[in-house]
């Protein structure tokens, strides 16, 4: 399948070995996502910001964070404004999306992909992959969400949508409000998250495996 | 660039030291960190001091020691000591979170880099505590803007205007002036101002123009007004008054007329200090003039500390007045029940000899008579001196002291011969409230009558107490039960058992343990000095203490005492009641940070002397 590939940033993803899924899950590097688009629907929709920073561990490295907007043409819907924060100026100085996908995919090669309802970013990327290399998006999976509602499954815990929100899960496990609302806050957002969920299931083993979803 | 992680450097910015770093470090600071989480009851990681310095962004962490005491507690915002490259401490302590917590790490390579980058910053990693204390001090003294010439108006305002309708006679506003004694009145139709009249303007305009005085007072009053804002500046308002020559301005703000201020109001509040307070108590006839005179020390006690004076300044300036009130008073009853049928002098005690009160003070005083004193025959008279004199600083805003340590109690009123067997008495045994009457009766001054008197007993008292170990290790045990707090969390103030209190007395937990010190420095080396500074340092010089040491209580007193005197000015004006009661509310960042530093440089000297006097021996 690799050889199928043409010479790129796909390849020289896949190239590197994902991380094992037996491994304990302390001791592998994540890479936490989040984007900014216009809409939910992958192929309708466009990437508006990359936010995303690096887990080693269970630490957070704010050294390889990156905030990176893309470049789009068309005019923003006003909603869309409001909520991210970004202007039609910030877009139209940002970045060639194929640029800021080339530097997501280095920094994701050999880690694992941590989001916070992972099934967005997995879709855009996907379909990006697909759409520029004719390939799908491979790739291991830990999201908060999912965790979070497995824990609360496995409880029978009845829980309503707003309990699987970033900002409520952040507040039961005490970590603090963040009041700016942008990819990169986000992004870390999940890591901490992320980061306090291994924390409350502290036990000797831990394999990766367990906290993987199957995209 | 915009800048990245814009939530983690706001958090920095406002947190001690990173508030000293310049701008582009903190811009660059947050790619520097990285970000732990730990749950509640985890071991913390951060007390080596190796690898990382731990910042707590959200919840807790408890340090003891092996035997399980609390030595600290750290919550957002603080650093958890210790840090990078300090020396281990001497016991193993042991860190754990006492919540979910998250941390920011910086990695000691990077601190490092940052103090050699920022002298600011470095200071507060490598500055003695004292100096950090300091700095602070300084600070506090420049920093507010509430100095003499910035004051603003509305802070002048002494009581609400005086006010007539247009119609009212010149007559009866006359006598409505008199009544209020006021030097001008203000005009108003409902809420609009009209115009003014002052003694001037009745003067010449009623009185030397033969006009009659029953006439309506707008045909008198100056209606072209000058009128200024509430926020104006005191210094802007005299401006104004010399260049238009005239000593009224009406004061008014979006809600209508706020007051009248009087070039009366802004000459006293420039002068309205100890030496023009003393002079008038010097000239006053009776008690009624003295207590008229005493309702300016609240002022004075405001003024002295807007004007950045240290509260060793305010000490002196405030003992300085109630040293010539008791010496008034003293007089006047002198006038009043004849001359003392034998020699006498009056004491002053405690805070009031060592000129360290504040305008919310206790009266403590006591009387040594000569030995030709006979209780039967001259005993009425010193009992109604003393009398005299307690009931006068009563009604002067001195409250009567609760310990009854006043020349009133007949204990405390007695010849030299019993004064002199107290003292041999508290110091050959040196029991729980000898050691407390003690540290009382050596804080003593004479006020007024023969100064000889007190010399005599101050001198063989010094005499007895001097290289008395056993006296002395009695009294620096008793000193240190009172112990400063370990610190804050968030806004609750630890106490040393891990207790936890909403508020800090900054005199028990603050000066007092200071003051106990310096009168063990002073009994032990036979000093003669009263006051708490100039006892530290008369025992520097004389090598009981390290200049370091020295230095660091002096500097604890004084941010201490200067806090303590800032939380009064604003209890003042709030109209609330004065007392030495701190909610870490009230503190900026930064100055519990200094706070802090204050109780850990009176901790390390407590212990410096339990080492020194084995006070464990005792209690």
């Amino acid at each position: 399948m690799h050889r199928r590939l043409p010479e790129g940033p796909l390849r020289e993803y896949l190239a590197q070995p994902f991380p094992d899924p037996k491994r304990d899950c302390r001791e592998v590097e994540y890479l936490s996502l989040d984007l900014e688009t216009t809409g939910l629907s992958p192929k309708q929709d466009r990437i508006l910001s990359f936010g995303h920073v690096v887990m080693k561990g269970m630490s957070i490295e704010l050294g390889g964070a990156a905030h990176r907007v893309v470049r789009v043409d068309q005019p923003l819907d006003e909603n869309n404004v409001v909520i991210h924060q970004l202007t039609d100026d910030a877009i139209a100085s940002g970045e060639p999306l194929a640029q800021v996908m080339r530097d997501f995919l280095k920094a994701l090669a050999g880690r694992v992909l941590l989001a916070h309802h992972a099934e967005l970013e997995f879709g855009f990327i996907d379909h990006l992959c697909r759409k520029v290399c004719g390939e799908r998006f491979l790739t291991r999976v830990v999201d908060t969400q999912w965790i979070a509602r497995r824990t609360l499954e496995r409880r029978n815990q009845p829980f309503g949508g707003s309990d699987l929100r970033l900002f409520n899960l952040r507040e039961h496990y005490n970590l603090p409000r963040y009041n700016a609302h942008n990819a990169l806050s986000d992004a870390l957002a999940a890591a901490e998250l992320f980061a306090a969920q291994v924390a409350e299931r502290e036990t000797k083993k831990m394999p990766l495996g367990d906290f993987l979803r199957r995209m | 660039m915009e800048v990245e992680l814009i939530e983690i450097r706001e958090f920095l910015a406002e947190h001690p030291p990173f508030d000293h770093l310049p701008s582009e470090e903190l811009d660059e600071l947050p790619r520097r960190l990285s970000v732990r989480y730990l749950r509640r009851g985890t071991a913390f990681p951060g007390i080596t001091g190796d690898g990382d310095l731990w910042l707590v962004r959200k919840g807790g962490v408890e340090i003891r020691d092996d035997e399980g005491a609390l030595l600290d507690k750290f919550g957002e915002g603080d650093i958890c000591a210790p840090v990078c490259g300090q020396r281990q401490p001497e016991k193993p302590i042991t860190g754990i979170t006492i919540e979910d917590s998250l941390f920011y790490l910086l990695p000691c390579d990077q601190l490092q880099a940052l103090r050699e980058r920022s002298e600011a910053f470095d200071r507060h990693f490598s500055d003695s505590v004292g100096g950090r204390i300091r700095r602070a001090i300084t600070a506090m003294g420049e920093g507010d803007g509430t100095s003499l010439m910035s004051a603003e108006i509305s802070q002048l305002l002494r009581r609400q205007p005086v006010i007539v309708a247009p119609d009212t006679t010149i007559r009866d506003a006359a006598r409505l002036m008199n009544r209020e004694r006021v030097s001008a009145v203000l005009i108003c139709d409902g809420k609009n101002l009209q115009g003014i009249v002052t003694d001037r303007d009745l003067r010449s305009r009623c009185v030397a123009a033969g006009c009659n005085i029953n006439s309506p007072i707008r045909e008198i009053m100056t209606d072209r007004l000058i009128k200024i804002a509430p926020d104006t500046l005191a210094f802007e308002a005299l401006m104004i008054m010399t260049r238009m020559n005239i000593h009224h301005i009406p004061v008014v703000g979006r809600d209508g007329v706020a007051g009248l201020i009087s070039n009366n109001d802004l000459i006293r509040h420039q002068s309205n200090n100890s030496l023009y307070l003393v002079g008038d108590i010097g000239k006053a006839r009776d008690v009624d003039d003295l207590e008229m005179a005493a309702r300016r020390i609240p002022d004075l006690h405001i003024q002295l500390v807007q004007s950045a004076a240290s509260a060793w300044h305010l000490g002196q300036a405030i003992s300085s007045i109630s040293d010539a009130l008791s010496e008034r008073l003293i007089h006047l009853a002198r006038q009043r029940i004849g001359e003392p049928p034998v020699p006498f002098a009056w004491l002053a005690v405690g805070s009031q000899a060592r000129r360290e009160q504040t305008s919310r003070s206790d009266q403590d005083h006591a009387l040594l008579l000569s030995d030709d004193y006979r209780e039967e025959e001259h005993g009425e008279y010193f009992s109604a001196l003393a009398e005299f004199v307690s009931d006068g600083l009563a009604r002067c805003g001195f409250y009567y002291c609760p310990g009854k340590v006043m020349a009133t109690n007949p204990d405390w009123r007695q010849p030299f011969a019993v004064w002199r067997d107290y003292f041999d008495g508290w110091i050959r045994k040196p029991e729980k409230r000898a050691l407390m009457l003690a540290s009382n009766f050596f804080d003593i001054r004479p006020i007024a009558g023969e100064e000889s008197l007190y010399d005599r007993l101050r001198s063989e008292v010094l005499e007895q107490t001097q290289d008395n170990r056993i006296f002395i290790a009695h009294m620096a045990a008793n000193a240190l039960t009172h112990k400063p707090p370990l610190g804050f969390f968030r806004n609750l103030v630890v106490i040393h058992d891990g207790k936890h209190d909403n508020t800090v007395n900054l005199k028990q937990r603050g000066i007092i343990p200071i003051v106990d010190l310096a009168r063990i420095f002073a009994l032990s080396g036979g000093l003669r000095e009263l006051n708490t500074v100039d006892r530290l340092r008369a025992a520097a010089e004389a090598g009981l203490v390290s200049a370091e040491g020295m230095e660091s209580l002096e500097d604890a007193l004084a941010f201490i005492a200067m806090l303590r005197a800032r939380n009064q000015v604003n209890q003042l004006r709030e109209g609330r009641e004065v007392n030495n009661y701190l909610s870490p509310d009230a503190l900026s960042k930064k100055e519990r940070v200094h706070l802090k530093d204050a109780f850990s440089a009176i901790a390390t000297m407590q212990s410096v002397f339990a080492q020194r006097y084995q006070t464990e021996r005792f209690y």
